[in-house]
């Protein structure tokens, strides 16, 4: 048994034994909503696989507002549930601490780790922070794996036009560009596992990189595209959650998801660059339309941000950036100041910094941290443009924006992958190479000089 | 009156020779080897600079920031690095060589000198290349971290930064050296006193700042509502 478990968890194991469903709850102070999360687990499981032994594991991070006990407490009434069928096993709950490195991705690793001891064909994860999971949910995530021979679930929801912001613009067009699949939520944060990508997961020896905490989500999905495991995507509905870890500053965040999108473009390289255009991918559930919660934003905080980076960092940007980039940038810093109103930064534009920051990752001309912190500016001048297009737009027009932008880096990827491998942008000379210069070249240059 | 001048003038002359004698075969040979060995350092520098590639040593310079540490300008390179050292090293060799033809006491003290400062220079030139990295990596951490924190002369505070991280270095570097230690060290200790004096009135300043926020609800709500799209992925 793996020395990752907790001692009472190894019990547990002994006790149990073994259970075809897990469901993972990962959780740190979360007692407001992980009750309505438990109670809606168990009432899909009690609701949908009654025939099947079925765990919920809750994998937290030495919460101290009674989270675990929150978990173990809740009971579930089954009378206010319309079952056809009574269900044939118990469903346990447990609820442990995990070890490692305080984050998402180390609960998950627990969870992970469970499922494979208790030997689970299908695995669902969801947050614990949800208001909008319902017993269906459940089904969704679980049904593929089991009855379609899918290997993993991806979540759909609808959500708020100006939520999301990270996945709207870099990582759901980066993540299809590259891997050719329209997985619409790569970091949704509910998902459904097969066993056989739970062993191919805890194979993996990155867990204590930015994989412990806010890159788990793109990690799980990035792998089950790229390594070629059976993805399909389940309409879950509305997502509506309490806001994530108020801890948590932009810059981290941008810092780990950026960053394991990156990581991972290295790892896959040859898969991606093999790969163009994208397809879709299958969705199941019965799509309606949800009421959303509102979400407030700062224009003008966003905007001051981009023009302080632009008279800050022009130093560091100039190290990722190519010179035409660079120059566009700082004049929309510049123009924002006349006329923040209409500020628009174009995709092709922001296409060509989300290549050229993967290209300096790779290239490393400064350390990756200052890098991805540095895109932070670039970023929100993204969303506020984002926000000024789409004031009036309703969620379907909002699509089609998105639409387009994924158009427009899958347009780029011919450019991406030359750069990537270090060819020289067209137009400029040698000495001019930006972000993506392979390094021995540049010393076979100065020997030349 | 002649004869005596006579006399001075041919000691001179014979004091003049005997030196010539003594000393210009010795600078001759001295002056030989060092422009022999400033042709092999040449060499050798030209013959590295193109025979090794380094792509590892490259790789560790520019994964750890040392590449970097002069600005994108002047980016460090391993094989400029090595054929460096092997150029600077061949000189001083070359002149330590050149010195010893003199085979004086003042020569044989200044090679002696010199051989045992040499690890305690090396030491000291490793300090200030740390040093140097450190404020490099410092300063750029300060700089994004305060441009992303709303914190007003980011590129100053930075600045400030590499400042004081050289120049601790420096004050370490020449206290490696024993040089001029008293000087160093009564900078060093103005400059913490004050640091500690700003960062004190930078204290009470923001305390009085965060005081007046948490009095004005109008301001908190605005942050409220901006941290609800930073919060949403």
């Amino acid at each position: 048994m793996d020395k990752l478990l907790p001692d009472e968890a190894r019990r547990a194991l002994k006790t149990i034994d073994k259970a075809d469903i897990v469901i993972g709850i990962p959780s740190y102070n979360n007692v407001r909503t992980i009750s309505h999360v438990v109670r809606a687990a168990q009432a899909g499981l009690a609701k949908y696989f009654p025939q099947f032994p079925a765990v919920i594991v809750n994998s937290d991070g030495g919460s101290t507002d009674g989270t675990q006990d929150a978990v173990l407490s809740t009971r579930l009434e089954d009378t206010h549930l319309l079952m056809l069928s009574t269900p044939l096993h118990p469903v346990h709950r447990l609820s442990f601490p995990y070890h490692g490195i305080p984050g998402k991705g180390s609960a998950f690793r627990m969870i992970f780790q469970m499922a494979k001891e208790l030997g689970a064909g299908a695995c669902a994860v969801v947050d614990s922070d949800l208001r909008s999971i319902t017993p269906e949910w459940i089904d969704l995530l679980v049904r593929p794996l089991l009855h379609g021979g899918y290997d993993f679930v991806a979540p759909y929801y609808h959500r708020h036009k100006y939520d999301g912001t990270i996945t709207n613009s870099i990582v759901y067009p980066l993540t299809r560009a590259l891997y050719g699949l329209r997985v619409r939520q790569p970091i949704g944060g509910d998902f459904g596992v097969s066993s056989r990508l739970v062993s191919r997961y805890l194979a993996r020896n990155d867990w204590e990189t930015d994989v412990a905490r806010y890159g788990i989500d793109i990690w799980m999905t990035t792998i089950a595209i790229a390594e070629g495991f059976k993805v399909c995507q389940s309409f879950l509905g509305a997502k509506l959650h309490d806001a994530k870890d108020p801890g948590a500053d932009l810059s981290a965040m941008l810092l780990q998801v950026v960053g394991s999108v990156f990581i991972l473009m290295e790892e896959y390289a040859p898969v991606w660059q093999k790969k163009s255009g994208s397809s879709d991918v299958d969705l199941f559930g019965f799509r309606f339309d949800v009421g959303l919660d509102p979400v407030e934003v700062n224009l003008d905080r966003m905007l001051n941000a981009f023009r302080r980076g632009c008279r800050e960092l022009r130093e560091v940007w100039s190290m990722a950036l190519g010179p035409e980039p660079l120059k566009q940038v700082l004049a929309l810093g510049c123009g924002s100041e006349a006329d923040p109103r209409n500020f628009h930064l174009p995709d092709e534009l922001w296409v060509e910094i989300v290549c050229d920051f993967a290209c300096a990752h790779r290239a490393k001309p400064i350390e990756r941290g200052h890098l991805l912190r540095s895109l932070t500016p670039l970023y929100l001048a993204k969303v506020a443009s984002f926000v000024i297009e789409t004031r009036t737009l309703v969620s379907a027009q909002v699509e089609e924006r998105i639409e387009a932008l994924c158009v427009c880096f899958e347009r780029f990827k011919p450019t991406l992958i030359a750069r990537w491998k270090g060819e020289a942008r067209s137009g400029q000379p040698p000495e001019q190479r930006a972000a993506g210069v392979r390094e021995e070249e540049l010393v076979r240059m100065e020997a030349k000089k | 009156m002649i004869t005596t001048l006579q006399q001075i003038l041919e000691n001179a002359l014979e004091r003049l020779a005997l030196i010539v004698t003594t000393y210009l075969p010795s600078l001759l040979a001295g002056l030989t080897i060092f422009c022999v060995a400033y042709l092999i350092a040449r060499l050798v520098r030209w013959a590295l600079a193109r025979m090794i590639k380094a792509a590892a040593l490259d790789r560790f310079l520019a994964q750890s920031g040392l590449s970097s540490m002069f600005g994108r300008s002047e980016r460090l390179r391993a094989a400029r690095l090595i054929s460096g050292t092997a150029y600077w090293s061949i000189l001083l060799i070359g002149l330590l060589t050149g010195l010893s033809a003199f085979n004086t006491s003042l020569t044989s003290r200044m090679i002696e000198g010199a051989v045992f400062l040499f690890p305690k220079l090396v030491a000291a030139g490793a300090i200030l290349l740390a040093g140097a990295w450190l404020g490099q990596f410092l300063a750029r951490s300060t700089l994004v971290w305060a441009v992303n924190e709303d914190i007003p002369y980011a590129r100053t505070l930075a600045a400030a930064v590499r400042i004081v991280i050289v120049f601790v270095s420096v004050v370490v570097a020449a206290d490696h050296l024993e040089f001029a230690r008293s000087v160093f060290l009564a900078a060093f200790i103005i400059l913490a006193g004050g640091v500690v004096l700003a960062a004190s009135i930078a204290a009470g300043i923001a305390a009085h700042s965060a005081i007046e926020r948490r009095l004005e609800a109008p301001q908190r709500t605005g942050r409220e509502s901006e941290k609800s799209l930073w919060n949403h992925l």
